[in-house]
């Protein structure tokens, strides 16, 4: 791969499932290296896009590349280098965890050395020799995780991996994939509804919602979009806000409080100075950062 | 080129065989073939007069084998892939198989493949319990010492001849009449039985690949058998899949059988890869 390139790269890409549309012309960029978080909430189109990623389903149009090169036409090429693990993990019930592992590594006619490095990756070697259908969510999740990192992949897809689990599990997921990228030099690509999950692993963010990509960027510049709240308490709260509108602030009424938008701390004592100077008493003048999540919440309301 | 494809192929049954561990599908090919044995033991030993030219290796294995290619045979081949594939529905396997670097065909080939083998297996355990069944009337029930020597086919010429040829096939019952089973001819039955019920294989295999559960595809294996017990006689009957391995036992219908069977057999493989390489996976 060459340098500037980037491991996933969607060009319009497109899917509806008869009337309904799924994802609808989106372009991701996923640099190597480090964690991808892809957010949006349930049903925004992640695991249709993921599936396309994968070549599990096929696009309307456009067009998937990884690694530089078109998913179509090389695919067993591609996927050699890919371990995916979309929604709850494939595993058979009857068989152990190393026997699960056994059967990818037929698959892949892989060494079998390899399964006991991944056992080793998730902290299972312990249980392996246990039949899955004993195992805990949070371990057939992490099993799940093995089979996606059995042949060394560089480019790891994982669909929502802590749905589901309790907040041990989640910990313990979490705690795994940020060690990946460093340990394997693998880059994660990694979905989730939950900001909260990804903004302390990931360096980049995509934001999809209702089939669209709202954003996408790294996470400082998603932190640039936070906006400054400013709420003021006045008299006459109808006049101070007409008076505000007019001298171009983004002004709305809640609580018996006015909100404005405001870009920097400062200011608010521009504000202050404008109502005062139209004989307006301010008596609350409060600024609250807005969070991440609000960002989130705000972009995909 | 080609011989990469075959690595593939070799991989997934590799995989497939492990797949079978601890499950139902490996051991119900021991049970079903033990419940027809079972039968014949009873309907031989329970039997008050064998008539005089009683030839009790050509009507027992006739009869197990007839039992197996309509009714057993075909129902433990639905239950088989449905089973097989079943596993693969369960956890939706099915996206993991299919993000991996392997072709999709190879999958679906070592689907077909093993359980044919299944069936194979379970059609020889068939035939064990066949000879085993024979063996024991004959050492219960005297009088069919020597309707055991008789030659199971007039066809099968030097092993029939050889059987029937009196003093050294008696010398050998004394090892609990071992020496005079028709043990190749039996053989050929089981395998003749297994190439015509390839179509059947290959129908289900692409049924239970298709939808997961047991509903459709022990529907289908149902209402494929019944008609069969009726199609017997119809003219259409020889060209039915589920009729097949029956076909092989009447008049004027082996080659057909044979033929279609296998042919069919792979031909619908193929169309049913066909199919499903191109499907969605969700």
């Amino acid at each position: 791969m060459q340098a500037g390139e980037y491991l996933i790269e969607t060009r319009g890409l497109s899917r509806r499932f008869g009337r309904q549309v799924a994802v609808a012309d989106l372009n991701l960029l996923v640099p190597a290296a480090g964690v991808y978080g892809f957010l949006g909430p349930n049903g925004a189109g992640k695991t249709t896009a993921i599936r396309m990623l994968l070549g599990l389903i096929r696009p309307d149009a456009g067009e998937v590349r990884l690694f530089g090169q078109p998913l179509m036409s090389n695919h067993r090429a591609l996927m050699s280098r890919v371990g995916a693990l979309v929604e709850a993990p494939s595993l058979y019930p009857h068989l152990t965890g190393r026997e699960n592992l056994e059967v990818t590594r037929r698959l892949l006619g892989s060494p079998r050395a390899l399964i006991d490095v991944a056992l080793e990756t998730i902290r299972m070697t312990r249980d392996a020799d246990r039949r899955v259908r004993e195992y805990s969510l949070g371990m057939r999740q992490r099993l799940g995780l093995a089979l996606a990192l059995l042949n060394k992949p560089q480019l790891l897809i994982l669909d929502e991996p802590t749905n589901g689990l309790d907040p041990a599990g989640i910990h313990e997921m979490r705690d795994l994939i940020r060690r990946l990228p460093e340990e394997f030099g693998v880059t994660v690509f990694l979905s989730s509804h939950l900001l909260s999950e990804v903004e302390q692993i990931a360096g980049h963010i995509g934001i999809i919602h209702e089939s669209r990509l709202l954003f996408q960027g790294t996470l400082a510049e998603l932190q640039q979009k936070q906006q400054t709240e400013l709420a003021v308490g006045v008299t006459r709260p109808e006049e101070a806000m007409a008076c505000l509108r007019e001298a171009g602030w983004s002004v709305a009424q809640r609580d018996g409080l006015l909100s404005v938008v405001a870009k920097a701390p400062e200011d608010a004592a521009r504000i202050n100075r404008l109502l005062v100077d139209h004989r307006l008493d301010v008596f609350h003048l409060a600024l609250s950062q807005q969070s991440l999540e609000d960002i989130f919440l705000t972009l995909t309301r | 080129m080609l011989s990469s494809e075959l690595i593939f192929l070799l991989r997934a049954l590799h995989a497939e065989l492990l797949k079978l561990k601890r499950t139902l599908a490996f051991r119900v090919i021991f049970v079903l073939p033990f419940f027809i044995a079972l039968l014949q033991f009873f309907v031989i030993w329970r039997t008050k007069k064998f008539p005089a030219d009683f030839n009790l290796w050509q009507t027992h294995a006739t009869n197990s084998f007839q039992i197996w290619a309509i009714f057993m045979m075909p129902l433990l081949i639905a239950l088989e892939t449905a089973l097989l594939n079943g596993i693969e529905h369960a956890d939706k396997q099915w996206k993991h198989l299919f993000a991996l670097p392997v072709p999709r065909h190879s999958i679906y080939f070592s689907k077909f493949i093993t359980a044919a083998g299944l069936i194979l297996a379970s059609t020889l355990v068939l035939a064990l319990l066949i000879v085993i069944v024979g063996v024991v009337a004959t050492s219960l029930r005297p009088e069919l010492v020597s309707s055991s020597l008789r030659a199971a086919t007039s066809s099968v010429g030097a092993t029939g001849s050889s059987v029937g040829a009196g003093p050294s096939g008696a010398g050998s019952l004394r090892y609990f009449g071992l020496g005079v089973v028709p043990y190749f001819w039996i053989a050929k039955l089981a395998l003749e039985v297994w190439l015509a019920s390839w179509l059947i294989i290959a129908i289900h295999t692409w049924i239970s690949m298709r939808w997961a559960g047991f509903p459709i595809p022990l529907g289908a294996g149902i209402g494929g058998t019944f008609f069969a017990l009726f199609a017997a006689s119809a003219a259409i009957g020889k060209y039915y899949p589920w009729l097949l391995p029956m076909n092989l036992f009447l008049d004027g219908r082996f080659t057909t059988a044979l033929v279609l069977g296998i042919g069919g057999g792979i031909l619908a493989t193929l169309l049913g890869c066909f199919e499903f390489v191109r499907r969605d996976v969700s």
